[in-house]
């Protein structure tokens, strides 16, 4: 095991129970500490079915998953305790108030009393939240939903953050808020694994990517060198070159 | 532990501001109480206490009308009210349905009797060679005929039923006469049978009582049944609550955020069991409240609910969580809210009318009676009869709390199965 590596996965293979092909084919990736990397790939490429192996969400059929110094297949409680993931989905009970689901969030993560509450407080501030702190959350718009959920991932101060989609269909302040944010969490020393299907914004956020298709990774590197050695002009040509025009609808 | 107090208190407030959810869970049970209550006491008080209307129509001033009209009073079946009318306005207030049953007993009834019974008992010992009369060949009898008009609606069981308690009664003094009008012909010159000699009872049936406690006294009426009945079926919709909230924590993120989060998931759904029990247990209390306060008020019985509190304590706490574990297993076995609510609520119909929710299950056909066997409301409602009829213990009810603990690790054990499926 690499000590600067974040995660590692070696000849990591999942195949469903009774698919034919496998979601995810023989992957090797070594992601550093302190990046923040980019799983990009088309609908149906294995990129929920990785990052869930990588959480310890599904057992892989073969290969292996380290997480810092964990095994994920052995060490599961270890690896849970370090890493934080925000939902594409608005991961809240919509009855509760912002206060309310972050409290319970903490509570998850054995954080209480003061400590947790002046938690929830700083990050309601930084996110421009603390002033609809007791409101529920179905009276809050998509953007503030987003912003309660990425707090609701990093609560804890996980030293390796999953995000899957974090800024779909929120406002462009609320996006700007919540990038500005992981630069800041990044440039703090948190890993940040992030999937999204904005390569715009993949450019801008991501110091690192892999592309996925069909189970495999397709290239790998920073964005800026991968779209000069394809000869693209973004990343989003780039995405298109590897992985193909064709719709995928599943 | 911190996990699991957190998830109580998250559960009970999300619980708590659902305000359509706590409807359901707590008014739709008061209501089918009160309202299954009220429909149901009649029928329950025909079987037990209810008295039906009868008009008498008595036109005969002997013995046979009075011997009838004592036999129907003693009965105590009927509320008889006697008027004076012919037979089509018998018919017509019958028909009318003022009265279920009407009997009219014609004028010289006794007389007529009398006449039958002494032609046919001369004629029996011209026969045998006694006696001193002659009977003519073609003088015959005419059956005495009594009119029983019954209501349209009224069922053929019913009708047998009556008609044999009528023949009961005439039977009686047939029997008394014939004997008269013998003992009159062979004793023509000798002493008579006293009048006041009647005729005896040969055989004699003693009722005797089961019964050793004022609380096995109690009958299952309309109120015993109902009560329990219906809050164990409300108990058991919390399914569609449960299954609910399950399946919208898988559908937003929920529960896949809590899977990444440190510690045992088991933590998190006992948090969720405790949370919906607490619910239940607060259902069960304030329908038995209702039982004992509300339904007094409108005219009902009120509810015995026995002497054992722990008992019965313990029986609220099992049958909430079978009724919980079955919402965890529909829960994990539904994708959608709308699959689950659907078959949630109809399971719990199905399994609450084979458990004698609706209607006892000892009026039930034998094989349904026999489904009824593996319905978990049945074997609820059965402890808490133990518990409220016959004066049970502990003990008595243990086999049904061995059941539906059984059902509960079976749920959960299910439950289980398809989540790691789903993985």
């Amino acid at each position: 095991m690499d000590p600067n590596a974040a995660i590692e996965l070696k000849d990591l293979i999942k195949i469903y129970k009774g698919a034919a092909i496998p979601a995810v084919n023989n992957i090797t990736l070594h992601i550093p500490k302190g990046i923040i990397f980019g799983l990009l790939g088309p609908n149906g490429a294995g990129k929920t079915t990785t990052i869930s192996m990588m959480c310890g969400l599904i057992a892989p059929s073969s290969g292996h998953i380290q997480v810092e110094q964990f095994s994920v297949q052995k060490q599961k409680e270890e690896v849970k305790k370090i890493i934080g993931v925000v939902p594409q989905e608005i991961a809240l009970y919509p009855t509760l108030t912002a206060f309310e689901n972050l409290q319970y969030i903490g509570n998850m993560y054995g954080l209480k009393g003061d400590a947790l509450k002046q938690k929830i407080q700083n990050n309601l501030i930084t996110f421009g939240l603390d002033q609809v702190q007791h409101k529920k959350i179905d009276t809050f718009s998509g953007g503030m939903k987003r912003r309660i959920n990425l707090i609701a991932g990093i609560l804890h101060d996980p030293k390796i953050l999953f995000l899957d989609e974090p800024t779909v269909g929120v406002d462009v302040q609320s996006r700007n808020v919540i990038t500005e944010h992981l630069h800041f969490l990044n440039k703090n020393g948190m890993t940040i694994i992030y999937t999204s299907h904005l390569m715009e914004e993949a450019e801008n956020l991501c110091t690192d990517i892999a592309i996925i298709d069909h189970g495999k990774i397709i290239t790998q590197g920073k964005p800026k060198e991968l779209i000069q050695q394809h000869h693209t002009e973004n990343l989003e040509q780039l995405f298109l070159k590897l992985t193909g025009k064709k719709l995928r609808d599943h | 532990m911190l996990r699991l107090i957190s998830t109580i208190r998250k559960e009970l407030l999300i619980l708590l501001r659902d305000k359509g959810g706590l409807a359901i869970m707590f008014l739709m049970p008061i209501a089918m109480i009160t309202i299954m209550a009220l429909i149901q006491d009649a029928p329950f008080k025909d079987y037990q206490e209810m008295k039906i209307p009868l008009l008498l129509v008595n036109k005969d001033t002997g013995s046979l009308g009075k011997a009838i009209e004592k036999g129907l009073n003693e009965s105590k079946m009927f509320e008889i009210n006697k008027q004076t009318l012919n037979d089509t306005e018998v018919k017509q207030t019958v028909k009318k349905g003022d009265f279920e049953i009407g009997i009219l007993i014609p004028e010289n009834a006794t007389q007529q009797l009398d006449q039958n019974v002494d032609l046919f008992v001369t004629k029996k010992l011209s026969e045998a060679g006694l006696g001193d009369s002659v009977v003519a060949e073609n003088q015959n009898t005419e059956p005495l005929n009594l009119s029983i008009y019954f209501a349209p609606d009224t069922k053929k069981s019913f009708r047998i039923s009556i008609i044999n308690s009528l023949k009961q009664s005439t039977s009686k003094i047939e029997t008394q006469t014939l004997l008269n009008f013998f003992s009159k012909e062979l004793n023509k010159d000798g002493e008579q049978m006293n009048d006041k000699e009647q005729m005896k009872d040969f055989v004699q049936f003693n009722e005797i009582s089961t019964v050793e406690t004022p609380q096995e006294a109690l009958q299952l009426n309309s109120v015993q049944h109902n009560v329990p009945a219906w809050t164990i079926f409300g108990i058991f919709f919390i399914v569609i609550s449960m299954a609910g909230s399950i399946i919208k924590e898988r559908d937003d993120g929920s529960y896949l955020r809590i899977r990444t989060m440190p510690g045992s998931f088991i933590t998190v759904l006992s948090g969720k069991i405790i949370s919906y029990l607490f619910i239940t247990i607060i259902q069960a209390v304030l329908m038995l409240l209702v039982g004992l306060y509300l339904l007094p008020l409108l005219g009902l019985p009120k509810l015995s609910i026995g002497s054992n509190v722990l008992a019965m304590f313990l029986m609220i706490v099992f049958t909430g969580l079978a009724a919980t574990g079955f919402g965890v297993m529909v829960g994990s076995i539904f994708k959608t809210h709308q699959q689950a609510s659907t078959f949630g609520a109809v399971s719990v119909v199905i399994l609450a009318a084979l458990g004698g929710i609706w209607v006892p299950v000892y009026v039930m056909p034998e094989a349904v009676r026999i489904m009824s066997e593996f319905s978990p409301l049945y074997w609820s409602l059965s402890g808490f009869h133990k518990l409220f009829l016959n004066a049970g213990t502990l003990s008595d009810i243990l086999p049904y709390l061995l059941k539906l603990s059984l059902f509960f690790f079976a749920c959960l054990a299910t439950a289980f199965y398809f989540d790691k499926q789903s993985q």
